[in-house]
Parts: structure tokens; C-alpha cells; sequence
């Protein structure tokens, strides 16, 4: 048989393309990470694996990969399990659930960096209406004995309410202790709807005969049925979720950039912005390349093993 | 073991009457079938008295006890559903002990990790799973019970689903078209199959087809549904050859009877077009009479006589042992299906003349309504009349 070679000129764009836009600069960068190139300077060293050995020994980017991975390790648990919550919730109701479904997706919908600025204005320390709600449960009497725990007879100063009382409310931004947690909980916010909307769809596969079977056979309550149908069942949803979830989350970029920039004391310097903060704001593009190529790995590490290992093992047929 | 009993069920979903007031009493240890067209309401009753869905009125009765209260999971029946519903993560083993892991064991017993702490629950496990073997032993499928659902033909799940139910000896099966995704050799084995089955376990049976064949092969009793009604109830024997309602008469029986339109005097005398049956009806009716026949109620007459329908052979349906001709009457409007031997058959072709004589004594007649009107008993003396 005479083959002809028309076929790679089928191919031939699609892989040229491939190559120049996905492939190319991924090795650039990798190539990029072993040099220390500055944008703007005419010439490069090769410093082999110095830039990388800063990762490992400079405080800034021990924070750095805690503060991602501090971020990563809240939102993705609480939003998978916020958005499983309440697409069951949803999926139960015999009407509304149109409604709750686009309440819900509308932080999807909004743009981070339009919902940061209300949230910046909510959680102002001084003019903020989330620290002028806890400011005034200070001065209602049972409410205040309620947070506190003073009803049970605790010392009120002990508990973190009674002391917020006395000392002001925290500074959710600018408070290194509070800061990550503030992004992550804006985080979550945003996750959680398009979690929700992938498991609605994953509960509508779910086979009703499943339901009738697990009953038949003797699991009458609703937790018996959640673990014996819908949890199994929604096994390739599990891992798509907790795949997306997690690569959303590493790439968490416009809440710090917009809300904290890092800080305070590079308490939410997490890894998208340490990029851009070396290789876009300081020209750095060694270190910015190296931190890219880390970062990539674990995003590359995650999803294999995800879609290689826990795949195998919910896909039943 | 149990009866169970439907008084007066009714069903609506939203504004549709999917069921109307429902009677029916199962005796224990029978093996009753619904049957009846596509969407007549027979998965409704069965998921009614399953507890699965609740009726909008009537009551159900397991052993003369009204459980309309009862939780399905309390009212000690097993289903096999028609997709099989079998559990996809869990392997056959697991399948079959579901339904006495939730039965058995208690809920600490069943908490992942403190369950084995339990004391007593490695007994139960093991009896437990003896239980299980002994049902894949009836079922013959041992060998399967590593393997997940999905690797098993329609057949071997269709067992391993009749496993799930049958491992705990409940009080009664439903069964909702569990044989109508297996092919067409495999439906007939396990027609004899589940009808042994339900000989040796003795338990109620509540089976639910749309194939009369099926009804009419394995049932004590068929229940005919038709629009949320039975239509009759009675022995397979009894339906198919005692027809109460038109309906009945063409749903029951393959190939369909033959329904012609009759005429009758006002002494009800049977005519039908234009052939005297020298029967006559026990009560003189009005309006528009249908008639019907078997396709094994003719015979084939060599020559034209007055008491035979003319046709015109249009088809030959040779099924082996037996061989269907299709006649077109020479009225041009109605057609004759006919059971010969194939011997008879033989040297009629597409296109000849055929004289058709309905066997008089099986005529069956209807009324406008599609009620079932009796015959006089005694035709010889009217005859002469
Ligand atoms: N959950 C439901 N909601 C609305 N209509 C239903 C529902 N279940 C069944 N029906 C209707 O009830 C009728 C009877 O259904 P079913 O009992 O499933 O029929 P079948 O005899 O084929 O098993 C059908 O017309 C069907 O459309
Ligand atoms: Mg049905």
C-alpha cells in the first residue's frame, strides 16, 4: 500500500501550534529558572541550580509554600464539603432550587477582583459592617453572655469574643494572624457555588432505583443511604471536584493582590503572587521561572495522581 | 411468608389518576403477575405495596395488617428491580450482604473502624456470610462473587440481583420486569427458572411484566392492568380462554385474536359478515357487537361454503411446529390469523383462496362497551327456530 504524506500536513498546524503556545514556554520557563536573567539586561548566566536552592533557603519562600499550601489544605476540604452540602440540600427541595442554585453561583459569576473591593469595604476594621455586627453583640447582653461562654459560667476575657470586646475587633487584613484565613474564607465563598453546581450535576446521575434498592434492603435512615448510594456514586465527581478545587486554589492570585499583597509579614505571600511579585514586578525572571516550575509541578503532581490513581478506582464499569 | 392486600388503592400524580381504587388479595405463597401495557400504573402498585411510594388512598395489608405507616425497610419484602439497581462499587459478595449487613448488624456494629470492637459481631459475620454463600450457591454464581457488577453479563447480574433478594428470606418478592433486558433465549430459561425458584423457596411473588407470554407461563394468578384498573383476574388458563373484556381478549395471546364486527337479531342470533354462526347470544344486545376468535378456533375448509369466511392467503408465518396464515377477508377490511399444522400449510401459497370456518362454540362476543356477553347454552333447540 502506497501511503501518502497528506496527513501530516493535516496535523502539522495543530502540532506546530501546540508546541509554540502550550509546550515552548513551559521549557522557556524551565530554562529561564537556571539563569539569572533579568528582563532589560542585555546578557544571562547559567547558575545552574542556585535560584533553586534560594527556594529551599530564604524564610521568604519557606512562607511562601506555607501560605499556599495553608490556603489549599482550607479551602479545598470546607468548599468541596460546603458544595456537596448544599447541592444535596438543593436537589431535595420540591421547588426554589432554580433560585438558591443562581444565588449561589453568582460569586462564581462576579469577578474576584469586583467581590475583593466589597469585601474589602465588610471587613474594614474602623467602618467595615462585619466589625460594627460584632462590635454591637458586645453591648447586647445575652449575646454577648452566649459568645462568650459566660453563661456557662467561663470568664468571658478568656474566650476570644469577651477579649475582641475589650480590645477591638481584628484588623482582618493587616493581622498576619488573621489574613490567610480571611483570603481562604474569601475563597471558600467563591468555590463553594461552582462546587455545588458540579455536584448537582453529578446527583442527577445517580440512578433513583439505587435509592429504592438501599431502602428495600434495609437502609432507612438517610445517612445509611448517603453512604451506601449517593457518596460512592459521586466518586467521579469527588475527584473532578477535588481535582479543579485544587488547582483553583494554587493559583489563588487577585484576592492577595487586591486585599493584602503578600503581607502583612508575608503572611499570604502564596505562589502566584511571588511570581508575579519577582518576575513581573522586579524583573527577576531566574527566580520568578524557578518558583513557576515548582509551581507547575505540584499542580502536575496533583492531577496525575488524581486522574491516574483515584480515577481507577471510581469508575465503577 | 405472607399474603398481601390492596383495598381500594389509588394513586394520583399531580392531576393524573394513574391507578383507580385497586383491589386485589394475594394469597400467601402465590405467584401472582400484573401485566398489562407500557405505563398502565404496574410499577406504581408494585412500589405502592413495596412502601417505596405512597397511595393517594387504600390501604396495604401485609398478613392482615395495615402497614400504610410501615417504612419499606421494616415490611420484610425484597425487590428485583428491572435495571437490577445492584451496587456498582461493591463486588457481588458485597452486594448480597448489603441487605443483612443493615438488617443484622446494629449501627456501632456497622461504624467503620469501632465495629469490630463490638463484641458479637464476628459471629454474626460469619453466619452472615454463609448466608451469602448458600445463596450464590442456589443461584450458581460462586464463582462471581469477586467480581463488580460491571463485569458481569445481563444474566449473571440478573442473578446476582434475585441473590440480593432472596438472601434474606423475606416475607415476599416484587418483581419489576426483571427478565426484560436479557435476551430472548435467556428470558425463556429463566421463566423456568424463577417459576422453580418460586416452587422451592414457597414464597409470595409479585411479579410485574408487560410480556403476556411471561404472565401466562409462570403465574398462579395474572392480574391484567389497563389504565390504572385490573380488567381480570384470574388463572393464565382462565384469561386466555375466558376473556371478560375485549381488551383482555387482545392484550392476552400471540398471536392477537381475531376481532370481527357481529350483528345480532333481536332474537340474538350471531351474524358476522354475512355469515349466520348458529349461535345465539343468552341476552339480545344493542349497538355494535365485536366477535372474536383464537387463531386456533378456524379451520381450513376445501371449498366455499355459507358458513365460511372467504380470504385470500397474504402471509405465511412458519414458526416450525406451527404455521400462521394471514388472510385478508374478501371484504377488503379485515384480516384472519389462523393456526394450521404445518402439513396443511404446506401446499397453500401466497395469493390462493382460503374458506376460513370459525369454530362456533369458541365464539367469543362483546358488547359496544367491550364487556364480555354470554352465549345461550342452548343452541340445538335454537337452532331449528
Ligand atoms: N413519579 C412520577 N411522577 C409522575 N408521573 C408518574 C410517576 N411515576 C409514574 N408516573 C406515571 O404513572 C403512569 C404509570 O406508570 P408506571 O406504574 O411506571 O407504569 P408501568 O405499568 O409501565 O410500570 C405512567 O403514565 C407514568 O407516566
Ligand atoms: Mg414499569
Amino acid at each position: 500500500m502506497v501511503r501518502s504524506r497528506a496527513h501530516l500536513w493535516f496535523v502539522a498546524p495543530a502540532i506546530i501550534l501546540m508546541i509554540v503556545l502550550l509546550i515552548a514556554p513551559i521549557f522557556v520557563a524551565a530554562a529561564l529558572s537556571f539563569t539569572d536573567y533579568n528582563l532589560g539586561n542585555p546578557g544571562f548566566n547559567w547558575v545552574g541550580w542556585k535560584n533553586y536552592e534560594s527556594l529551599t533557603k530564604f524564610s521568604s519562600y519557606k512562607k511562601m509554600f506555607t501560605a499556599s499550601l495553608t490556603y489549599v489544605v482550607v479551602v479545598v476540604p470546607v468548599s468541596v464539603a460546603l458544595g456537596l452540602g448544599a447541592a444535596m440540600l438543593i436537589s431535595s427541595l420540591r421547588f426554589g432550587g432554580e433560585m438558591y442554585k443562581a444565588i449561589f453561583f453568582l460569586p462564581v459569576m462576579a469577578t474576584l477582583l469586583a467581590m475583593a473591593i466589597v469585601w474589602e469595604f465588610a471587613l474594614h476594621p474602623v467602618v467595615g459592617v462585619v466589625n460594627d455586627v460584632l462590635r454591637t453583640g458586645c453591648d447586647i447582653g445575652w449575646l454577648h453572655a452566649l459568645l462568650t461562654g459566660s453563661w456557662l459560667g467561663f470568664d468571658p476575657a478568656g474566650s476570644w469574643y469577651g477579649s475582641s470586646c475589650t480590645e477591638d475587633f481584628p484588623v482582618w487584613f493587616g493581622d498576619k494572624k488573621y489574613a490567610l484565613g480571611t483570603i481562604a474564607f474569601i475563597g471558600i465563598w467563591q468555590a463553594f457555588g461552582f462546587n455545588m453546581v458540579l455536584y448537582l450535576a453529578g446527583l442527577t446521575a445517580v440512578p433513583r432505583e439505587l435509592y429504592s434498592a438501599a431502602e428495600m434492603d434495609g437502609a432507612s435512615s438517610a445517612w445509611e443511604r448517603f453512604r451506601l448510594v449517593t457518596w460512592p456514586m459521586l466518586g467521579p465527581t469527588h475527584v473532578f471536584v477535588v481535582t479543579i478545587t485544587s488547582i483553583r486554589s494554587f493559583q489563588v492570585f487577585d484576592t492577595v493582590e487586591a486585599l493584602t499583597r503578600g503581607g502583612p509579614a508575608k503572611s499570604t505571600y502564596v505562589m502566584v503572587y511571588a511570581i508575579f511579585e519577582k518576575g513581573v514586578k522586579q524583573n527577576l525572571l531566574g527566580i520568578g521561572s524557578a518558583i513557576t516550575v515548582v509551581f507547575l509541578a505540584f499542580v502536575l503532581v496533583l492531577t496525575i495522581t488524581q486522574v491516574y490513581f483515584v480515577n481507577r478506582r471510581v469508575h465503577y464499569s | 411468608m405472607a399474603s398481601i392486600g390492596l383495598r381500594g388503592i389509588t394513586k394520583t400524580f399531580g392531576d393524573t389518576q394513574v391507578l383507580n381504587a385497586i383491589d386485589l388479595h394475594i394469597a400467601d405463597g402465590e405467584f401472582l403477575t400484573l401485566v398489562g401495557p407500557s405505563g398502565c400504573g404496574k410499577s406504581t402498585t408494585l412500589r405502592i405495596i413495596a412502601g417505596l411510594e405512597a397511595q393517594t388512598e387504600g390501604d396495604v395489608e401485609i398478613d392482615g395488617a395495615v402497614v400504610n405507616h410501615v417504612r419499606p425497610s421494616r415490611r420484610d419484602l425484597a425487590m428485583v428491580f428491572q435495571s437490577y439497581a445492584l451496587y456498582p462499587h461493591l463486588s457481588v459478595r458485597q452486594n448480597l450482604a448489603t441487605p443483612l449487613l443493615l438488617r443484622d448488624l446494629g449501627f456501632w456494629e456497622r461504624f467503620p473502624l469501632f465495629g469490630a470492637l463490638v463484641p458479637g459481631r464476628r459471629k454474626k459475620i460469619e453466619t452472615l456470610g454463609a448466608a451469602v454463600r448458600d445463596t450464590a450457591g442456589t443461584l450458581e454464581i460462586e464463582h462471581l462473587l469477586e467480581r463488580k457488577p460491571g463485569q458481569l453479563s445481563g444474566g449473571q447480574r440478573q442473578r446476582v440481583a434475585l441473590g440480593r433478594a432472596m438472601v434474606r428470606n423475606p416475607a415476599a418478592f416484587l418483581m419489576d420486569e426483571p427478565l426484560s433486558n436479557l435476551d430472548a433465549g435467556l428470558r425463556v430459561h429463566m421463566r423456568a427458572e424463577l417459576s422453580e425458584l418460586h416452587r422451592n423457596l414457597g414464597t409470595t411473588f409479585v411479579y410485574v411484566t408487560h410480556d403476556q407470554a411471561e404472565a401466562l407461563t409462570m403465574s398462579d394468578r395474572m392480574a391484567v392492568m389497563l389504565d390504572g384498573d385490573i380488567l381480570q383476574l384470574g388463572a393464565p388458563d382462565d384469561v386466555y380462554q375466558n376473556p371478560q373484556d375485549l381488551r383482555v381478549a387482545e392484550f392476552v395471546g400471540s398471536p392477537k385474536i381475531n376481532v370481527l364486527p357481529g350483528e345480532c337479531d333481536s332474537a340474538g342470533r350471531l351474524s358476522c359478515l354475512g355469515v349466520a354462526l348458529e349461535r345465539r347470544l343468552a341476552k339480545s344486545a344493542d349497538g355494535a357487537i365485536s366477535l372474536g376468535w383464537r387463531p386456533e378456533h378456524f379451520t381450513l375448509h376445501p371449498g366455499e361454503t355459507s358458513e365460511c369466511f372467504a380470504g385470500r392467503l397474504v402471509y405465511k408465518e412458519n414458526l416450525g411446529a406451527d404455521v400462521y396464515l394471514h388472510a385478508a377477508l374478501a371484504d377488503g377490511a379485515h384480516r384472519l390469523i389462523v393456526r394450521v399444522t404445518p402439513a396443511r400449510a404446506h401446499d397453500a401459497a401466497v395469493g390462493d383462496a382460503l374458506w376460513l370456518d370459525p369454530d362456533a362454540g369458541r365464539t367469543m362476543a362483546f358488547g359496544p362497551d367491550g364487556r364480555r356477553l354470554a352465549l345461550a347454552e342452548d343452541d340445538e333447540a335454537e337452532r331449528v327456530v
